[in-house]
């Protein structure tokens, strides 16, 4: 098995940060070979350095058995390295044909020889079994098939090691099992290909290899054949991980939140919510699975009182707040952990105290006649810090010293204390790694069982059918169906996602 | 500490830069600072010299720094300052037969009302019609420096007076000096006080932290259940408020009147402290006493050398690009971000 790429003893250190300490990976021709481990592992580190866009400290790459430096992206791309990345690099107003073949375009006496391209791009197209229109906008592309202009892109190229990074965080089940195929087909025809991702289930179903990468250190490499969801996940963190506990028997109560009819425009005025009506009960967690831009950040907003819905109604433990705003609601027990960790979940610039104090700032003991209360805040931050597990100096850390993950923690514990009698969870553990994951959905889990209505929305499925009791499944600004998880299966909700499936019950 | 440290640097940068300029033509530097040094601290009147121009940009820095915590760029305090003395000087001349323990608090009072109330219809522009602030308050600064020069032009002149200048206000609301050598007055104290008070305000107050998540992140603050727009007027209303209490205490501690135009451009040097201070109100303290000695010092060295005032313009003006690109870099990711409206 001759190799593709070989990479040994890569460091590479940012400030005090060491990102790669002495790392090795191998990549054999005709070989899928997955690249796993937590957020800040060095993953995508490890990658640019492939791609030329960040120079390591030290360390050899031989490409194709050939001792070489990595300079430039342009370099890379000459040794035939192409990449997928997870922000598609598309430009939306131009073909596809143009976008395939833009920065190489075939021309002739300085002409852009559009008859050449379209052969070309054709040709790989069908090679590989894309069924794609070279005529088409991207901008009227949906996300799956973008994501295959972007293959197109890296092939036209010439590339022979294709790197993808994260490629399925935007695509449905059904658009992923279609990727699976492509990455098959392109190892057959004798490309080498990592792929980078987190989740272990993708990973086991379409790899060869599997590297593991823990705190910048090589944490394993395993053939797939011979791995585990548990082995991989354990190598990941570094340690077991405890199993969730979910109580057996949930008390399910009263309806806690339910939207009647409810339609909500988005910025640009289009409809995004197109009558929507469902309730969570107390007691119980409702996932509602959608791929992203179905509704969900309108649906969400409407029902935290940050838009106001053209029509319908809010209810709010038995009172309509449909006028209500979100501090209104908040008051009412609603908590929300929102979609846009870094930008709505905290203010960077601010000490973790003080985001902690965001939902009760107002309240006594932690404000006295519009002064803030110094003691109670920092007794509150100090239990919540422990409970929570945030890994900081103290509560006077700014927020934006912490990683992802603790950042998480603060959002989560902060929402989540306090008993809320509603969470909104937005992709509560998007960006997070496996151990806070963890942490986040027990807490979930235990707040259900504490009787407090919980509405997950989450495009991952692994953590809808973790956490869910009843799924929800949003297409369109429109529920498509509803099913208990105890008979759901991925395909079925796969489908409803999509539009295309009938509710089952 | 790390503001007055910035400060600090910005400012001997500042004179980094300066020092080329002078060299380039032909004079040296050092010289020229000492004496700039000298004339700004060199003997206790010059010092109080110092301070009494740094009053009023107290005033306008800590003003300007509560907006801008806030996110709102308002660059009209030069307004509410004219408002503000206009309003103080007219308390001053019309309840003249007050006592003074009365009449400075009713005139401050009237002077810092009259500056909120000037800030208020931008601020609600703001945050009702997202009309950009920027705009607004730069434009009614204008209004604000014309309108009070009509009233002492027509309906307020002072009688016989060759400029437009209202009649001085009463003996007893004059602010006492506290030197026989310089004009510096109690009012110095007040400016203290009122960075003191704006500090507590942003730091400890519910209101302060409601204006510092705005200003740092408008989407957390969203999130948060925040009130968008209450929290704009709101900052801009202590800012109008701390404006006009600064014409206040210019009129009833220095000119003891109004007289049309007599700000040299107290509200624009402040939006200078302001961004160097980096929104701090104590550190405004720093910066107004930095930019009052350049001026004062600046003022005198002209007076006795060769050298031209327009070297303090130089060099604040070079402050001002220093701080400017790190805070035009603020705005612009600011911009990028797209912010909620309010």
């Amino acid at each position: 098995m001759s190799s593709a790429v070989s990479l040994r003893g890569v460091s590479k250190a940012f400030g005090p940060v060491q990102a790669l300490d002495s790392v090795d990976f191998e990549l054999a021709e005709r070989e899928i070979h997955a690249l796993v481990g937590e957020n800040g592992a060095g993953k995508t580190t490890l990658m640019r350095i492939l791609a030329g866009l960040e120079q390591p400290d030290a360390g050899r790459i031989e490409i194709a058995g050939r001792n070489t430096t990595i300079p430039d992206p342009q370099t890379a791309s000459r040794l035939g390295i192409g990449m997928v990345h997870q922000r598609f690099q598309l430009h939306p107003s131009l073909t596809v044909l143009e976008n395939v073949v833009l920065g190489a375009e075939p021309s002739s006496y300085g002409l852009f020889g559009k008859r050449r391209a379209m052969r070309q791009v054709g040709e790989l197209a069908e090679r590989y079994g894309f069924d794609i229109d070279p005529g088409a906008r991207v901008s009227s592309l949906p996300v799956g098939v973008r994501q295959r202009v972007e293959i197109l892109k890296a092939l036209h190229r010439g590339a022979d090691i294709l790197i993808f990074d994260e490629p399925t965080s935007v695509l449905t089940p059904q658009e992923t099992q279609g990727l699976f195929g492509i990455l098959r087909s392109l190892k057959d025809d004798g490309k080498a290909i990592i792929y980078i991702s987190h989740k272990i289930w993708e990973v086991l179903e379409v790899s060869d290899r599997i590297s593991v990468l823990r705190r910048g250190r090589n944490g394993g490499e395993v053939p797939t054949r011979e791995a585990t969801a548990e082995v991989i996940a354990e190598r990941m963190v570094g340690h077991e991980l405890p199993p969730l506990q979910r109580a057996v028997q949930r008390e399910v109560g009263a309806v806690a939140v339910e939207a009647h009819d409810l339609e909500v425009e988005d910025d640009r005025g289009v409809m995004a919510v197109r009558g929507v009506t469902f309730s969570v009960r107390k007691g119980e967690i409702v996932g509602l699975a959608g791929v992203e831009g179905n509704g969900q950040r309108e649906l969400i907003e409407a029902l935290a009182g940050l838009r106001v819905p053209t029509s319908g109604e809010v209810v709010l433990g038995g009172q309509t707040v449909t006028r209500y705003n979100l501090y209104e609601r908040r008051r009412l027990g609603l908590a929300l952990i929102p979609e846009d960790r870094d930008r709505e979940g905290v203010c960077a610039q601010l000490s973790i105290a003080e985001n902690l104090l965001g939902n009760r700032y107002r309240d006594r003991p932690y404000a006295l006649a519009g002064v803030l209360q110094r003691r109670p805040l920092l007794e509150l931050s100090h239990d919540l810090m422990g409970r929570y597990a945030v890994r900081a100096e103290g509560p006077s850390a700014l927020v934006k010293t912490l990683s992802g993950g603790n950042v998480q923690k603060v959002v989560v514990a902060r929402e989540l204390s306090g008993q809320p009698q509603v969470v909104l969870a937005v992709h509560p553990s998007r960006g997070i790694d496996i151990g806070a994951m963890r942490a986040v959905h027990q807490e979930l889990l235990d707040l259900a069982s504490a009787g407090s209505a919980i509405l997950l929305v989450s495009g991952d499925l692994d953590e809808i059918f973790a956490l869910s009791d009843r799924i929800l499944t949003l297409f369109e600004g429109t529920v498509t169906g509803e099913v208990a998880r105890a008979t759901a299966t991925r395909e079925v909700v796969g489908r409803l996602m999509l539009g295309t499936g009938r509710a089952a019950a | 500490m790390r503001t007055l440290l910035r400060i600090l640097v910005t400012f001997t940068a500042a004179l980094a830069v300066g020092a080329v300029i002078l060299l380039v033509s032909g004079r040296s530097p050092l010289a020229v600072y000492w004496l700039l040094f000298q004339q700004a601290f060199g003997s206790t009147s010059a010092a109080a010299d110092t301070l009494l121009n740094a009053t009023p940009l107290i005033f306008t820095g800590v003003a300007t720094a509560v907006a801008f915590q806030a996110g709102v760029f308002n660059v009209g305090v030069e307004g509410s300052l004219y408002v503000g003395a206009f309003a103080a000087a007219w308390v001053g001349f019309t309840f003249t037969t007050l006592p003074g323990w009365l009449l400075i608090p009713i005139a401050f009072v009237a002077g810092g009302l009259a500056g909120l109330l000037w800030a208020l219809l931008p601020a609600a522009m703001k945050a009702y019609l997202q009309v950009d602030e920027v705009v607004t308050t730069l434009l009614l600064n204008y209004v604000a420096i014309d309108v009070t020069a009509y009233l002492v032009t027509y309906p307020f002149l002072a009688p016989g007076a060759a400029n437009s200048m209202s009649v001085p206000v009463a003996k007893q609301a004059e602010l006492p000096r506290l030197l026989a050598s310089s004009q510096l007055n109690t009012g110095f104290f007040v400016a203290l006080a009122v960075a003191a008070a704006a500090a507590w305000l942003i730091r400890r107050s519910v209101l302060g932290y409601e204006i510092r998540s705005l200003g740092l992140n408008p989407w957390f603050a969203r999130t948060m259940g925040m009130p968008l727009a209450r929290t704009v007027i709101l900052a801009m209303c202590v800012s109008g408020l701390i404006g006009g209490l600064g014409g206040a205490a210019h009129v009833l501690g220095v000119n003891y009147r109004f007289v049309q135009g007599f700000s040299p451009g107290y509200g624009f040097d402040g939006i200078t402290v302001a961004l160097m201070a980096n929104n701090s109100p104590i550190g405004a303290i720093l910066g107004a006493v930095l930019i009052g000695a350049l001026r004062n010092g600046g003022t005198t060295m002209q007076l006795f050398t060769n050298i031209p005032l327009d070297l303090v313009n130089v060099l604040e003006a070079i402050v001002i690009l220093l701080v400017t690109v790190d805070v035009g870099i603020r705005i612009r990711a600011r911009r990028l971000k797209r912010e909620p409206v309010a």
